[in-house]
């Protein structure tokens, strides 16, 4: 699934694989998979962001959300996921690594338990596989312990 | 649900073009606009006339230089940036501020046309280190803030260490008059 997501309904999800977990993003926020582009990284001192890609004539930050849901940040990806981010002044599209093995699904979401962590929105039944909703603003504000060393790193294809 | 129709006025488009030097530290590149750049000296050149700080809180900043009556404050980029510790060969003179600073090597002059905004995802302190992005030949490359090298808090601190060591020195000068 290489293409922008078409007319989303309040049902809708994407699923996005990381390492050999799924997860779902509302569809609304996703505009497109990109294919593997060159990741542009410089130093910068924020949680989170490893870098930019170029889509479309912009400048996309990329997020290495994988620390958060696995706990440690994932190299095998093929596929950046591009979601819009709201922030108090507008909003920003952002980029995700994903494995590429995205899914655009309907399915009636069930709310997430009081003691759930706050960027899990609530829970997909797919195939009876019980899939966790991302709140994609709540995750990228939830970052692991922030850096304080700038962490530069090389540009990568 | 397109990004792009909804991301209009992100990119700042110079009415003209930008003469840009673009600097390399620990292998990272970065661009600064060439007037804000004063002068480009090799740091053999300039090794007699710098001064070491010996007590400074700010440990990107080891040395001092005189230029024209006025005493720069030398910034290691490599430092600055949290880059790994290089050998830099060059210094970077700036106009206007105080700071000079310590790089690897010029890579080349460049014309740029557009400067695009940092994402609102960097929030951290690049937000002060640089000015946007920029694309050029296939790279996006961090355009640097000139005034971002050294905060007021870091121009005060390293006053007091520098006055802290002209203090004696004048008064040394006065014992021998």
């Amino acid at each position: 699934m290489i293409a922008e997501i078409q007319n989303p309904g309040a049902n809708s999800y994407v699923l996005l694989q990381l390492a050999n977990r799924r997860f779902a993003l509302p569809s609304a926020i996703v505009s497109e998979l990109a294919p593997p582009v060159r990741l542009h990284t410089f130093p910068n001192t924020s949680p989170l962001v490893s870098g930019v890609i170029v889509r479309r004539g912009r400048i996309v930050p990329v997020y290495d959300v994988a620390s958060i849901l696995l706990g440690r940040s994932s190299s095998v990806h093929r596929f950046y996921l591009i979601a819009r981010r709201t922030f108090p002044e507008g909003s920003e599209a952002g980029a995700i690594p994903v494995s590429g093995e995205c899914e655009l699904v309907a399915a009636e979401m069930q709310e997430a338990s009081a003691n759930t962590r706050p960027h899990i929105s609530g829970i997909l039944l797919v195939d009876g596989e019980p899939i966790e909703v991302l709140n994609f603003d709540a995750l990228l504000t939830s970052g692991p312990a922030r850096h304080n060393a700038p962490r530069p790193a090389e540009a990568q294809s | 649900m397109k990004i792009a129709a909804q991301e209009k006025g992100k990119t700042r488009r110079a009415r003209h073009s930008e003469q840009m030097i673009l600097f390399a530290v620990a292998n990272r590149m970065f661009a600064i606009a060439a007037a804000a750049v004063q002068e480009i000296r090799s740091t053999d050149s300039l090794a007699v006339s710098a001064n070491e700080i010996e007590y400074s809180e700010i440990l990107k900043v080891r040395h001092t230089l005189e230029r024209s009556h006025q005493t720069y404050y030398v910034v290691n980029a490599g430092a600055h940036f949290g880059l790994p510790i290089t050998r830099p060969t060059l210094v970077l003179i700036l106009r206007q501020l105080r700071v000079a600073v310590l790089v690897d090597r010029i890579e080349r002059m460049a014309e740029i046309a557009a400067i695009h905004a940092l994402p609102r995802a960097f929030a951290g302190e690049e937000r002060r280190w640089y000015r946007g992005l920029t694309y050029l030949d296939d790279h996006v490359i961090p355009v640097i803030q000139p005034s971002g090298f050294l905060t007021t808090d870091e121009f005060r601190s390293l006053d007091r260490a520098t006055n802290a060591i002209a203090a004696p020195r004048h008064l040394e000068g006065a014992f021998q008059e």
